[in-house]
């Protein structure tokens, strides 16, 4: 928002009508008088008119029946996907046999000696004890499957993103179309991707792997992109000074300089491959995810904990490894590094075959903790006394019932009792004010287009879930980070707590909201927020700690109270970290919220599970597509002029 | 000294950057637009106007101006990292705007090296291998370049620090090593752009001695680029003060202290202590027949300030005596009459040893 407020003695309009957010705003009511009675006077107004709709189902469902008819005889398939989908399945089946017959010990072996030679000994102990937290809780075998599919994934994507964000480091116009389009797959929730593949590949391994890589490789290329443009000018020129040639500048001085963005890419892809490896259980991809997938779907709790807990794990150790090796680069050169290697290969090596003459391959059955059941009975517990009926405060479900009463069904109601066009034309005001005009009309078009597809009212549905998800994480994680900000301790406390949050798959999060909530769309919003709110929680915090030390200084030098400098200084100059907060908010929230539709969310999540289910993949698609337009508008409709650099999450 | 051919002879550089450049310098309308009103009037900068000098072997020649001045832009465009607008620049008389790829790359590997205003290391290398990296770039083997790359960072005075990576050392030792690569390259031509306005205070004297110190020993030209009145008059033969792009004077740093060339150049030189810049030659005056024995003996491109000191010890004039001849004297009016600024030296060009009578 324009807050530069004109001079008020300048003659002419007043000035309230200089604030550029009100002449927009202006424009705009101009704009909708004369469009407006032109659009109800021929659709009726309320509900998206049936005339603008275009039924997409017919066709797609006559493309997807073409491509199930054809998948086995059209040269596309034979000679292109065909040999795509052969080549996953080997090299996630190779992975996965390699990984089983190095037997339990090596495979744990293996990771804690890497985990050292690249993290450190803490590192490396704890990547011993999550991999035989694996085993314990009798998920040897599924994580491993996961392991497996991960691998693959993050090689093929580290690949694909590093030939890609090559492509746009190096050359400006490459830069000019991948940008926007690796910026907007950024945005766009990991459920969304699900579909296309499937329709291509069918369900199987071959489908989540591609979709994982498809999920995971932009933040590579984006990052690499980003290390290679980011450069230091000056070494470059020196560099070039030299008389070195384009090549040897290539190799020798840009990308060494960029491998911290590198690394960085690397971990990034990793996590999102593990969140979207774990997702993909609904399309076939095994392993961890899957074990949750179907212990959700009977609400069976301690199954589901036992499965994700593994997740968890997974996602601590690989975050913290990847993003120690990353922070290690360059502070000291490591003499001998290469011998270390060659302990660590040794060690794995005699672990792999003590394991193998011992007969202990397969994780001992006689080890296994079954939690599922204490934790059944502990939910079993919760159920029957914390559900409701608790005296004074109610229940956890009585909770979710008034929530999804006294809140989610008003808004829903609400928002579908809108008129159509009066919805298009908030979502531009809002745009147009925050952002630019562009930024307006794709936002418009973007849910213009939900209504074209014809799902106008679930879409609806979905928006006040995410809405009222929002709302709240707002709030707490506003009044959270504002009071980390101010308090070191708190924001030591919580940093721990925020990093584990934010390393955690989206999956994970459904577990213990069902436990607490059953299900229904209250659980799945309380799932949104708790994803959500860590992001938003640092990013407040981070923007007003960077706020300007002098301005802060010489406030107080001026005497300002605390609460001043919060109100008058701080607040202020950190609007655009705020606002970043709320983008990341309705992006995260938006994705968990269409996952949500696994645990009775309804609306367009359940229309994509719905599709892959029964097979109908029209509906999927469209649910599908509609999910893409809700998360490109909520992005442009927060999105100031500025860009932000990276993932929040 | 200017029989020989100059090690770069530029002549009538133009850099202009912003679209459409190359009309500007053949048009003789815009060329006599200044700055603000040229890029008004089409959008485009002019950081090097009609730029022209030699550059003579074995001298340090120094471009100074303040920042804006088009300097760096200048020592850019001498190896082509930045490509000139207009104008002919010739290394050893051989034109640099006409080589191709290749050449032009044997020219920045072999025969001019540039040091850096913020170093331009590779903080992924150490030391030793940063400064074996040009010879690398020229395919030189691991052995080799590594034992040349040691002799030089010996002789920039880094030894023990060769496995160190530039994150380590101070902002001083930093240049030090880009000065050493630049060195490892044995380049005919040493280009330094504000080597040392990044550091502190006692660490830029202390690199300057240390660059004239390899000058002395080695004799190699250099280009020297600053912004610092003091180091330009310290370091070079010659200076070329640069104004938005053009040069105002072109001199010693007798001449452009002793008599500036315009208004500029004198609020510029205004507080230099002209005793440390002034030689003896400009102060003396011709002796007498009878002073040819007494009195102590000053060369004549001793400072004001050296022959003040010994004027003051000895009480009594001092004779300028070069190649064994008194050629002048000087007593405590004539030193005085330049410390004022009051006695006007001869105009450039016609400045010459008076002989004696």
């Amino acid at each position: 928002m324009a807050t530069i407020t004109a001079n008020p003695s300048r003659v002419g309009l007043p000035g309230l009508l200089k604030n550029r957010a009100v002449q927009k705003l202006l424009l705009l009511a101009v704009a909708a008088a004369v469009l407006v009675p032109l659009a109800s006077a021929r659709f009726a107004s309320g509900s998206w008119p049936g005339a603008l709709t275009v039924d997409f189902s017919e066709p797609l469902a006559k493309a997807s029946d073409w491509i199930i008819d054809n998948r086995d005889s059209h040269p596309l398939f034979l000679y292109f996907f065909g040999h795509v989908s052969n080549v996953v399945v080997i090299a996630v089946r190779a992975v996965y046999l390699t990984l089983l017959a190095i037997g339990w010990a090596g495979v744990t072996a293996l990771g804690a000696l890497a985990a050292w030679r690249v993290a450190g000994v803490k590192l490396a102990l704890g990547t011993a004890v999550a991999f035989l937290a694996c085993g314990v809780l009798g998920m040897w075998v599924p994580t491993m499957q996961t392991l497996a599919l991960m691998v693959v994934a993050v090689l093929a994507s580290v690949v694909v993103g590093l030939l890609l964000g090559l492509a746009a480091g190096l050359s400006d116009r490459m830069d000019r179309v991948l940008r926007p389009v690796l910026d907007t797959m950024q945005v766009l929730p990991a459920f969304a991707y699900l579909l296309p593949v499937v329709l291509v590949f069918g369900i199987g391994v071959p489908a989540a792997v591609l979709a994982t890589v498809i999920y995971a490789a932009p933040p590579m290329a984006r990052l690499t992109s980003l290390g290679l443009r980011g450069a230091d000018k000056e070494v470059l020129e020196a560099v070039q000074s030299l008389g070195s040639t384009a090549r040897q500048r290539l190799l020798t001085a840009r990308i060494p300089l960029a491998r911290k963005e590198l690394l960085l890419g690397v971990n990034q892809t990793i996590m999102m491959a593990l969140s979207m490896a774990v997702i993909a259980a609904v399309i076939g991809a095994g392993g961890l995810g899957d074990r949750v997938y179907q212990a959700l779907a009977s609400v069976d709790v301690g199954a589901a904990l036992a499965a994700g807990i593994p997740i968890v794990l997974l996602a601590v150790v690989l975050d913290r490894v990847t993003g120690a090796a990353g922070e290690r680069l360059g502070a000291e050169p490591e003499p001998r590094s290469g011998l270390g290697w060659l302990y660590a290969l040794i060690g794995v090596v005699a672990v792999a075959a003590a394991g193998r003459l011992a007969g202990r391959l397969d994780w001992p059955e006689s080890w296994i903790v079954n939690i599922a059941e204490p934790v059944n009975r502990a939910v079993d517990w919760m159920t029957a006394h914390l559900y409701s009926g608790v005296p004074v405060i109610g229940g956890t479900a009585d909770w979710a019932g008034h929530f999804t009463t006294w809140v989610l069904d008003p808004m829903r109601d609400g928002l579908q009792a809108l008129p159509w066009w009066s919805v298009l034309l908030i979502v531009a005001a809002l745009a147009w004010v925050i952002g630019t005009w562009r930024t307006a009309l794709t936002a418009v078009l973007a849910m213009a287009a939900i209504g074209v597809l014809g799902v106008w009212k679930p879409s609806l549905d979905t928006l006040s879930q995410v809405l009222a998800a929002v709302a709240v994480t707002l709030v707490v994680g506003f009044a959270v980070g504002i009071a980390a900000a101010r308090s070191d301790r708190l924001e030591r406390a919580l940093r721990p707590v925020l990093d584990v949050f934010q390393t955690m798959p989206q999956f994970v999060y459904l577990i213990p909201v069902v436990a607490l909530f059953g299900v229904g769309r209250a659980p799945a919003v309380a799932a949104a927020i708790v994803y959500a709110l860590p992001a938003v929680v640092r990013i407040t915090a981070q923007g007003l700690r960077q706020v300007d030390q002098a301005a802060l200084e010489s406030s107080s030098s001026l005497g300002a109270t605390s609460w001043q400098q919060l109100r008058q200084v701080q607040l202020p100059l950190a609007r655009p970290a705020l606002l970043l907060a709320v983008n990341q908010g309705l992006v995260l929230v938006l994705a968990v919220v269409v996952i949500g539709g696994l645990v009775g969310g309804g609306a367009l999540g359940y229309d994509v599970v719905f599709g892959l289910a029964q097979g109908d993949l029209a509906t999927g698609l469209v649910a599908g597509g509609a999910i893409v337009c809700l998360g490109l508008m909520l992005d442009r409709v927060t999105q100031p002029t500025e860009r932000r650099a990276k993932k929040g999450a | 000294m200017d029989t020989t051919t100059p090690v770069f002879s530029v002549e009538g550089l133009w850099k202009v950057f912003g679209p459409k450049a190359d009309r500007i310098p053949g048009d003789p309308e815009l060329t006599s637009l200044d700055q603000a009103e040229l890029r008004s009037r089409t959008g485009c900068t002019a950081a090097v106007r009609d730029v022209t000098f030699d550059v003579r072997k074995g001298e340090v020649f120094v471009v100074m101006g303040l920042s804006g001045s088009g300097k760096s832009t200048l020592v850019r465009c001498l190896t082509r990292l930045i490509e000139p607008t207009a104008g002919t620049i010739a290394i050893d008389g051989e034109d640099v705007r006409a080589m191709d790829r290749s050449r032009l790359r044997e020219l920045r590997r072999h025969r001019a090296a540039m040091v850096f205003q913020h170093f331009g290391l590779l903080p992924h290398r150490t030391v030793l291998d940063n400064v074996a990296y040009g010879l690398e770039i020229q395919g030189m083997g691991k052995a080799e370049r590594r034992e040349r790359a040691a002799e030089v960072v010996a002789k920039v005075g880094l030894e023990g620090m060769e496995h160190r990576r530039p994150g380590q050392l101070s902002g001083g030792q930093r240049q030090r090593v880009g000065l050493a690569r630049a060195l490892a390259v044995d380049p005919e031509v040493l280009l330094f752009d504000e080597p040392f306005s990044a550091l502190d205070p006692l660490i830029r004297r202390e690199m300057q001695e240390e660059v004239i110190r390899l000058h002395r020993e080695e004799g190699r030209t250099m280009v020297f680029i600053t912004h610092d009145l003091q180091e330009a008059l310290k370091l070079g033969d010659r200076i070329t003060l640069m104004r938005d792009g053009r040069v105002v004077q072109l001199g010693t740093p007798e001449e452009i202290v002793g008599s500036p060339a315009d208004d500029y150049v004198r609020e510029f030189v205004r507080d230099v202590p002209r005793e440390q810049v002034m030689t003896v030659r400009t102060a003396m005056r011709s002796p007498a027949a009878d002073q040819n024995g007494s009195g102590p003996a000053v060369a004549p491109d001793a400072t004001v300030s050296e022959a003040i000191e010994a004027v003051a010890r000895a009480g009594a004039p001092a004779r300028v005596v070069d190649k064994g001849r008194c050629v002048g004297v000087v007593d405590s009016d004539t030193l005085l009459g330049v410390v004022a600024g009051t006695e006007q030296p001869a105009p450039p060009g016609t400045e010459q040893p008076r002989e004696a009578v």
